[in-house]
């Protein structure tokens, strides 16, 4: 072995003297076709589509499975997937699926009404990721098999909101995750890093905290949007964690797409050539939450006066203008949002006027702000907030805080931070995924920080979760709505715009705003050859 | 041997009649301390580490006097201004909220001159009083400091740190806490083996003899005998201890915003590599120069102090 | 010998077991709530229990402290509640990257640090003397961090000579597994481009990671050719009228090796420790980068982990540096 290395590495050291830095190819072609390459920031630790779904996790999740029904487009719709129609009795409890014939899992057994059972009951008792979503209206034993391509889901009671979640459960083959379980754990190890999908990819390389490649299906059941052959021959999701090497990459042709460069990377990479920039209006909003039920943020004027001390344009400067203030804590895209009259705008006088109605007349304290360590426009903001407050004589502290030490300072209304900065992404387009974050059950968790408590608002919300007349919940939602503005349980920030750089050869891209910051659908991306 | 104990009294001739001069009782010390003068002066390594601790240390002093915009360290912000290039404006440019970074990396002097300070006194007050203890006592005494500090030194400092500073949340006191907590064992180490073969020494004896007191030995006789490669240490400690401060600053476990922490300017200032390159390149000039000037001036500093243990 | 080499050994068990439990404790008196952050936003309180259970999170520290040390003398390092799979494996993963850079650092401190000790010590107080000094006192001074960035700046995005970060551009299919060193796979895999490549993405991080070690190498070089040069052996064999060269290079070299070698045994441990700066910098996929993401998102078993391998290497490099001394000098098996 040893005379093999010395020989080697004569005969290298001969190629090493002619070649020097080859310059970078654009997109990767390899013999099956081109394959894309994305440039993200977060490895995908575990791929089972029951256990996790941030959004890298999401984007490869929904690469290589399928729901019944999918998100696409702007604003988003949901379209029927492996489901091709669906009914829904009369009082709202039954759902009955009907399910497309030709669908296949990779391995070629047929997507059928067992499949989709078995993935809701694993999805259901394995009770973590996505369980919450239906946990509270479905039992497993509420899904039954009617015939092999029928299914139907019994709720304990009406949920309208139910189908807005299902694009998030993904369908996995029962027979193969059977085969790979380990004393009763429902195949969580093997799903780890293996899929039982039916997607349009599959899984390629699979080198965690490197790189990840799913492989597109050539006989993807649903065909290929941009034809069989403009399709790529597949996709690689690189982790690229310095937004400075991800431009890098990207402007030397080694990525295709990135999603995390910094506001003042995207403004000026938009004029280099060769590079284009997606910029669209997301649902992601931002809020400098409130303790409501402790310390001096329990004082009513005194969040009006903070929040009429904010200087709003500096939130949308600090994104370089890519994005947009909040009228509504319900964000513009879900269906329901109104602009809330007399949301508040910088105004100091009026911030003085509350501040004289509060406890602290003359200002003089300290309040801590909380944010989310490395999360950078997190930590401008609270710069900025700090420079609003200047004039309120209240000194801010900013504190960034690991995630779990936050949420875990969260929970709790003696440990919850007077102001907390949150983004939040609603999981789905229906209203109610916001309105129920001011809910009193959401107490406890990250985006309920402010502990907020108004039971006409608490009563609003599940009326109108159970609805199922439009009208009356879009009227419920307009009150809820102005309610929340009044009392003021938080700064109401700016929804900032998703961003990714791509090249322009790139093609394909379609944005949902349901989808999170960063998550990109790979199905309908393809290479347009110059 | 090392430079001659500071303590022992120079036995003068006669003339008890006029109280000596504190020249003439001193002489021998102040012959001794013109011949290290005289030796660092000559070096020209030392003299640079010592300007640059000097210049160092009149920043820390004096810096948030003398800057053009000493609100860019208390979080003033300037948006219509952010990441200006070096100008007659912004000597070193602005930063992403357009705050003056040369303010910032001057007034930063203090943040790391007070990092510097606490991290190395903690660790020396500990490291040392436990060093004697152990070096003194013997016995099981020492046995059970000693083993306790190995276990310490068998931990790469900067991992330990890490993990201390992400258990406890990041900020400034907590990165000086935790550096404080992983860098004690190396004075005990230090002064246990010094104190170790003073103790042997015929004038402890002489002292133990008369009936001095423990304590009153440890402080009179054990502690001065141990100063220079304490001294020595320590400078180089300063610098090292300041760049380990910057270094979890730039994994982003450091001072918060806006207090102006080189390390945590670089963290930030990374993301805008590399088209806005004069936002990393100042503070990380900074951190270099300083740590450069301590390790220079201890180096130094052994060379006359204890120049047997130098390369060790 | 024998018996000195078991008490060495007896240290080096209780040792361990301490670092395991300092590290433990330590980490564990977070307030953070990882199973909060694996359950994911919006998750319940009975999903948060849920996994608290699955990773023995409800039990009290010290009874999570028993179940871990079980664990260890079984070689477990536990579990990483983010990835979900064994610490162990994972680190087995990374260590050859981490490795690999350890190795090409100190490969680069020895061949550079080396010669230049040798050359100062013979110009002792020289004006080359100095300059070496002021450069090995820069080594050690100078922020990786921010040198990692320099040299990026300067030869991947300004000459673009090299790679700005990665063990490998994405292209290019890691050769089949052996060592899990690159640099060595490829070649024995026959496949020079990839170790072309190998080499270039190695270079920087290397680079950075070899300067505070070739400080170290160079001073203890330096201080031991000087000792060895004013020795009597080699005053005698200038008297023989043995040249200047060969009396440097071969006689003065070989005695001064030793403690050379000991230091470069005590950097390699130390090395391990501090790759965690320049793989965050240079993306280097090792355990270091592994042991920040981890302590960023409160997963501490990871860490411990960590932690203890690197304490380990540390303990058995000095442990074999004290060996060493011991068989050659048997004064100092008694200590």
């Amino acid at each position: 072995m040893f005379g093999k290395i010395i020989r080697n590495i004569a005969i290298a050291g001969l190629l090493a003297s002619s070649v020097l830095a080859t310059p970078a190819a654009a997109f990767e072609r390899t013999d099956k076709g081109n394959v894309i390459v994305f440039g993200g920031r977060q490895a995908i630790p575990v791929l089972d589509p029951h256990i996790r779904y941030d959004w890298s996790t999401r984007m490869m999740q929904q690469a290589v499975y399928d729901g019944l029904v999918k998100y696409e487009g702007d604003p988003a719709e949901i379209k029927p997937w492996l489901a091709e129609k669906w009914e829904t009795s009369e009082d709202g409890k039954t759902w009955t699926f009907h399910l497309v014939k030709n669908a296949k899992f990779h391995n070629g057994d047929p997507v059928n009404a067992e499949a989709v059972r078995y993935s809701f009951e694993r999805g259901l008792k394995l009770n973590k990721g996505v369980a919450w979503m239906l946990k509270d209206f479905l039992a497993p034993e509420g899904i039954s098999v009617v015939d092999d391509y029928t299914v139907k889901f019994e709720l304990k009671g009406p949920y309208t909101p139910f189908l807005s979640f299902l694009p998030w459960w993904y369908i996995v083959n029962p027979a193969q995750v059977k085969a790979n379980e380990v004393d009763g754990d429902y195949g969580q190890k093997w799903l780890t890093d293996n899929e039982a999908g039916s997607g349009p990819f599959k899984l390629g390389r699979w080198e965690p905290n490197v790189l990840y490649e799913a492989e597109a299906v050539a006989d993807y059941w649903k065909g290929w949007p941009q034809g069989e052959a403009n399709r790529p021959a597949g996709v690689i999701f690189k982790i690229i964690r310095e937004p400075a090497a991800q431009k890098a990459a990207l402007q030397r042709g080694e990525v295709d797409i990135v999603e995390g460069l910094t506001p003042d990377d995207y403004v000026q990479i938009a004029r280099a050539k060769g590079i284009a920039i997606e910029d669209h209006k997301g649902m992601t909003t931002f809020g400098i939450k409130f303790n409501t039920q402790q310390g001096p943020t329990a004082d009513i004027n005194l969040r009006k006066a903070i929040a009429y001390a904010m200087d709003y344009d500096a939130l949308i400067q600090v994104y370089n203008g890519a994005a947009s203030l909040e009228t509504s804590p319900i964000p513009d895209a879900m269906r329901g949002h109104i602009d809330v009259p007399g949301i508040p705008r910088k105004d100091l006088a009026k911030a003085k006027e509350y501040l004289a109605k509060s406890g602290y007349p003359n200002g003089g304290i300290t309040l801590p702000y909380v944010h989310v360590a490395g999360l950078e426009e997190a930590r401008r903001i609270g710069l900025v907030l700090l420079d609003s407050l200047k004039p309120l004589n209240i000194n801010v502290e900013i504190k960034p805080e690991q995630w779990p030490n936050m949420v875990a300072l969260g929970s709790k209304v003696e440990t919850s931070p007077a102001m907390t900065s949150v983004y939040t992404t609603p999981v789905s387009t229906d209203p109610d995924a916001v309105a129920y974050q001011y809910h009193k059950n959401s107490w406890g968790q990250y985006f309920a920080m402010m502990f907020y408590d108004n039971p006409k608002v608490t009563e609003m919300v599940d009326k109108a979760r159970s609805s199922s007349n439009w009208d009356e919940r879009a009227k419920l939602y307009a009150d809820i709505q102005t309610q929340i503005v009044a009392d003021q349980p938080e700064v109401f920030g700016m929804l900032q715009n998703r961003r990714w750089a791509r090249r322009d050869y790139l093609q394909g891209f379609q944005f949902s705003p349901v989808r999170f910051t960063g998550e990109v659908d790979l199905y309908p991306l393809w290479v347009k050859a110059e | 041997m090392t430079a001659a104990p500071m303590n022992t009294q120079i036995d003068t001739p006669a003339e008890a009649s006029r109280p000596l001069t504190f020249r003439e009782r001193h002489a021998s010390q102040i012959r001794q301390w013109r011949l290290y003068a005289h030796m660092f002066r000559k070096s020209f390594s030392s003299m640079l580490g010592l300007t640059l601790v000097v210049l160092f240390l009149l920043l820390a002093a004096f810096g948030p006097l003398i800057v053009p915009y000493p609100e860019a360290a208390s979080g003033a912000i300037n948006m219509s201004a952010k990441l200006q290039p070096p100008s007659s404006t912004y000597w070193f440019g602005t930063d992403e909220m357009g705050a003056d970074i040369f303010s910032r990396v001057i007034i930063g002097a203090r943040t790391s001159l007070w990092i510097g300070v606490v991290i190395t006194g903690l660790a020396a007050i500990v490291g040392i009083t436990l060093g004697i203890i152990a070096g003194y006592r013997g016995g099981w005494v020492r046995a059970v400091i000693m083993r306790f500090t190995e276990l310490f030194l068998a931990v790469p400092g900067l991992a330990l740190a890490l993990a201390i500073v992400a258990a406890l949340g990041p900020g400034i006191t907590n990165c000086v806490l935790a550096l404080a907590i992983v860098w004690w064992p190396g004075y005990v180490r230090l002064v246990e083996a010094k104190t170790l073969s003073i103790k042997e020494e015929l004038f402890i004896e002489s002292a133990r003899s008369i009936g001095a007191k423990t304590p009153w030995i440890l402080w009179h006789h054990i502690l001065p005998n141990c100063m220079s490669p304490i001294i020595v240490k320590m400078s180089m400690d300063m610098g090292m201890a300041i760049l380990s401060a910057a270094s979890l600053g730039f994994i982003g476990l450091g001072a918060q915003p806006p207090s102006p922490e080189w390390g945590s300017m670089i963290s930030v200032a990374r993301t805008y590599m590399p088209d806005w390159w004069w936002y990393s390149l100042f503070p990380g000039a900074a951190i270099f120069l300083t740590v450069l000037g301590f390790n220079l001036l201890g180096d130094g500093l052994r060379d006359i102090l204890d120049p047997r243990s130098r390369d060790r | 010998m024998l018996t000195f080499a078991f008490r060495k050994l007896l240290t080096l068990v209780g040792t361990m077991i301490g670092i395991a439990a300092l590290t433990f404790f330590i980490t564990n008196v977070a307030p953070g709530d990882p199973a909060r952050l694996v359950a994911g936003p919006n998750a319940t309180e009975d999903m948060v229990a849920t996994i608290r259970t699955e990773y023995g999170l409800d039990k009290s520290l010290p009874e999570q402290f028993i179940v871990y040390m079980g664990d260890l003398v079984r070689g477990d390092l536990g579990t990483s509640i983010v990835t979900t799979r064994p610490v162990l494996e994972e680190v087995m993963r990374y260590a050859p990257a981490t490795l690999e850079l350890v190795f090409v650092a100190m490969f680069l401190g020895i061949v550079i640090g080396v010669p230049l000790g040798m050359l100062s010590a013979v110009y002792k107080d020289g004006p080359l003397d100095q300059v070496t000094r002021i450069f090995s006192i820069s080594g050690v001074a100078i922020p990786a961090f921010w040198f990692g960035i320099l040299l990026q700046l300067l030869f991947s995005v300004d000459l673009e000579w090299l790679p700005v970060s990665g063990r490998l551009p994405l292209v290019t299919r890691p050769p089949e597994f052996v060592t899990g060193l690159l640099l060595v796979d490829s070649l024995i895999a026959g496949n020079f481009s990839t170790f072309w490549t190998s080499l270039q993405h190695i270079i920087l991080p290397a680079i950075v990671l070899s300067f505070p070690c070739l400080a170290s190498i160079l001073r203890v070089n330096r201080a031991e050719m000087i000792e060895v040069l004013q020795s009597d052996y080699i005053v005698a064999a200038r008297a023989h009228g043995i040249s200047s060269f060969r009396i440097v290079a071969l006689y003065a070299l070989k005695n001064a090796m030793l403690p050379t070698l000991a230091m470069i045994g005590l950097r390699f441990g130390w090395m391990l420790g501090s790759t965690v700066l320049v793989e965050t910098v240079f993306d280097w996929p090792g355990i270091g980068l592994y042991a920040v993401s981890s302590a960023l998102s409160s997963d501490f078993k990871p860490v411990v982990g960590v932690t203890l391998m690197i304490g380990f290497f540390f303990i058995v490099a000095n442990t074999l540096v004290d060996l060493a001394y011991a068989w050659i000098d048997p004064r100092l098996r008694k200590a």
